[in-house]
């Protein structure tokens, strides 16, 4: 069975870290989670899971990153790879970029920082459910 | 409604003669008989103009008329001196007690006409110019008030613009200490069960061996980068299976995790454990207790940063004395509020001399600060280089700040400090930043230039090292 990977792209150590151990501690050894700092290491951290077979199924973003925003990143992912599920976790995004990755990257959903676990891991597991 | 001139004089003929004189020229004419009753009547009803008698009993014309000065209600009514004193000495006396003209008798019904005439006129334009004065006054004073107003607004705009960053400024450290806090909650309970069944299940050796790792995973490893992270967890994946280590890619996951880049063959004996990943799960639970806490004091540490720079951006003395202050920490006050803004696509490159601290208005500074990086920024249309140099130029601390963007064309350079030019669309700039800037730095007595090419344009503003500080020798 291949593996199924979770990718998470922040540009902030400190929320990498927390998010790592809130997936770990609420889902489990049921998937890989990966981790990027900008949208251009995301980029190549799913074309090396590509190539090693493992899916990606959802992808949590945050908007305001260098070299490329949130918004653009899900707008490029979506376009090569439609079946992954988006989702934007951010402290602070522009509504017409969201709208734009509703229109154009069928966003799941936006959440806002600072987020709960449940909402984090409830988006998560609908976003899951509508891969299925 | 005809004007109102009194005539003073003891001498009845007098009076009668100049009331003709003056009623035939159309005016309503008040006689007074003596100078006590002629200081009664003008302080009630002021007249627009007195002849006054200089030789009276009691009170003479010299007397009455500094009364008639020394009272605000009557300073201002011209008098004309009316006697048959003719010495220049006479004359003299009356104009320093404060009359305007002096009219010797006998005299011509037209000469009194005349200098009546030309007195009323010149009090008229006198009053007419008073009033102007009064509203060029109160005219400027709605200026300033305005102009104050306007410097307000733009202080106010320029925050505006920083509060969106400044929202994400905050909610990323305040996100991830929820995450943190909700993470070391759970590890803790967690860690209830997974601790009895490790002493339960492991030899003494074995216990000894999982918390001296675990004292080697906590003991400060630098935090890695999450592509850091993915090479070590392959090199230790390749590594546990060559040591022949079964789930050796979960075992080297939770390994990367931690950061652990330390010797591993120490621990081969515990990592070969049957329940192995049980162990290394529970490693990673209490160690998860540190490293959340860790998280958690960085994002206050950012938090507080950021909080920190507000409260300097928009510190305000209402001593309004100049302080002495450190230039670079007023800039990285404002760069740290910029931080979000710069962050999408601007290098920047801060090369700062060591300069003494200076006397100046900090805030006011933080506004010029603020004003030249978000200018060019926007000439950078948000990607390019923003160089900030502090040097010391003879007398002056010089602050050059540079931009790579587009630059500014010749024809408009010598514009840009003028109030209300502005190349922004209407209604995106008040046109007024840079005139507030240049305002600001003369108030420091230094002076700001600027050059632009294609790819660089540089403002470089000049504050005195020492200046004679004007508010603190009061």
């Amino acid at each position: 069975m291949p593996k199924k990977a979770i990718l998470c792209v922040d540009d902030e150590e400190i929320i990498l870290n927390s998010l790592r151990d809130q997936l770990q501690t609420r889902l489990g050894d049921r998937y890989i989670y990966e981790f990027a700092e900008s949208a251009g290491e995301a980029m190549e951290v799913i074309e090396d899971l590509a190539s090693e077979g493992t899916d990606i199924l959802i992808i949590v973003s945050d908007w305001l990153m260098p070299d490329m925003k949130g918004d653009e990143f899900l707008i490029r992912i979506h376009r090569k790879f439609p079946g992954i599920v988006k989702v934007m976790l951010t402290g602070h995004a522009d509504e017409s970029a969201i709208r734009r990755v509703q229109e154009q990257a069928d966003l799941h959903r936006c959440i806002f920082k600072p987020w709960t676990e449940e909402e984090l891991i409830g988006t998560i597991i609908s976003g899951l459910k509508k891969n299925e | 409604m005809k004007l109102n001139i009194m005539v003073v004089d003891d001498i009845h003929a007098n009076l009668r003669l100049l009331s003709d004189i003056l009623g035939a020229g159309d005016y309503t004419v008040r006689p007074v008989p003596d100078g006590n009753l002629a200081l009664t009547a003008a302080r009630s009803v002021p007249p627009d103009l007195i002849l006054l008698d200089i030789m009276m009993p009691g009170m003479d014309g010299y007397e009455v008329c500094r009364y008639l000065k020394a009272d605000a209600r009557t300073a201002d009514i011209p008098v004309i001196f009316v006697s048959a004193k003719d010495e220049t000495i006479d004359k003299v006396r009356a104009f320093s007690a404060g009359g305007v003209d002096y009219i010797t008798k006998p005299f011509q019904a037209e000469e009194v006409l005349a200098r009546v005439r030309t007195h009323l006129s010149i009090r008229k334009l006198q009053h007419h110019l008073e009033e102007k004065n009064r509203e060029l006054a109160d005219a400027l004073d709605q200026l300033k008030a305005a102009q104050h107003q306007i410097i307000h607004q733009e202080k106010m705009a320029a925050l505006g613009q920083l509060v969106a960053g400044i929202a994400h400024e905050i909610n990323t450290p305040l996100g991830a200490i929820r995450a943190s806090a909700e993470n070391i909650s759970h590890a803790t309970e967690s860690s209830f069960d997974q601790i009895p069944k490790i002493f339960q299940k492991l030899s003494q050796q074995h216990q000894d061996d999982f918390f001296l790792f675990l004292r080697e995973a906590v003991r400060n490893n630098p935090p890695l980068s999450s592509r850091e992270t993915r090479n070590l967890r392959r090199v230790l994946k390749e590594e546990l299976e060559s040591r022949g280590i079964a789930s050796a890619e979960l075992l080297a996951g939770i390994l990367a995790n931690m950061g652990f880049g330390g010797d591993i063959s120490r621990f081969v004996s515990l990592l070969k454990e049957k329940e192995n990943t049980f162990i290394m799960q529970t490693a990673y639970t209490l160690f998860m207790q540190k490293s959340n806490s860790d998280n958690i004091v960085k994002a206050v540490e950012r938090a507080s940063k950021t909080v920190f720079a507000l409260k300097s951006y928009v510190h305000y003395d209402p001593s309004g004395k100049m302080i002495r202050a450190k230039l670079s920490e007023g800039i990285d006050v404002v760069l740290t509020l910029y931080h979000n803004q710069l962050k999408k696509g601007i290098e920047v490159i801060a090369e700062y001399e060591d300069v003494p601290d200076i006397l100046c208005y900090p805030d006011e500074l933080n506004q010029v600060w603020t004003n030249l990086i978000h200018n060019a920024v926007y000439a950078m249309n948000g990607s390019g280089k923003l160089k900030i140099g502090i040097s010391q130029d003879n007398d002056f601390a010089a602050v050059a700040i540079s931009d790579s963007g587009s630059g500014i064309i010749p024809e408009i350079q010598e514009h840009i400090f003028d109030p209300f030019f502005t190349t922004k669309p209407a209604g995106e700039g008040s046109g007024l930043g840079l005139d507030i800037v240049r305002k600001i730095i003369e108030r420091h007595r230094g002076r700001i230039t600027v050059e632009s090419r294609t790819g660089e344009t540089t403002f470089k503003v000049f504050l005195p090292k020492q200046i004679v500080a004007e508010s603190q020798t009061i």
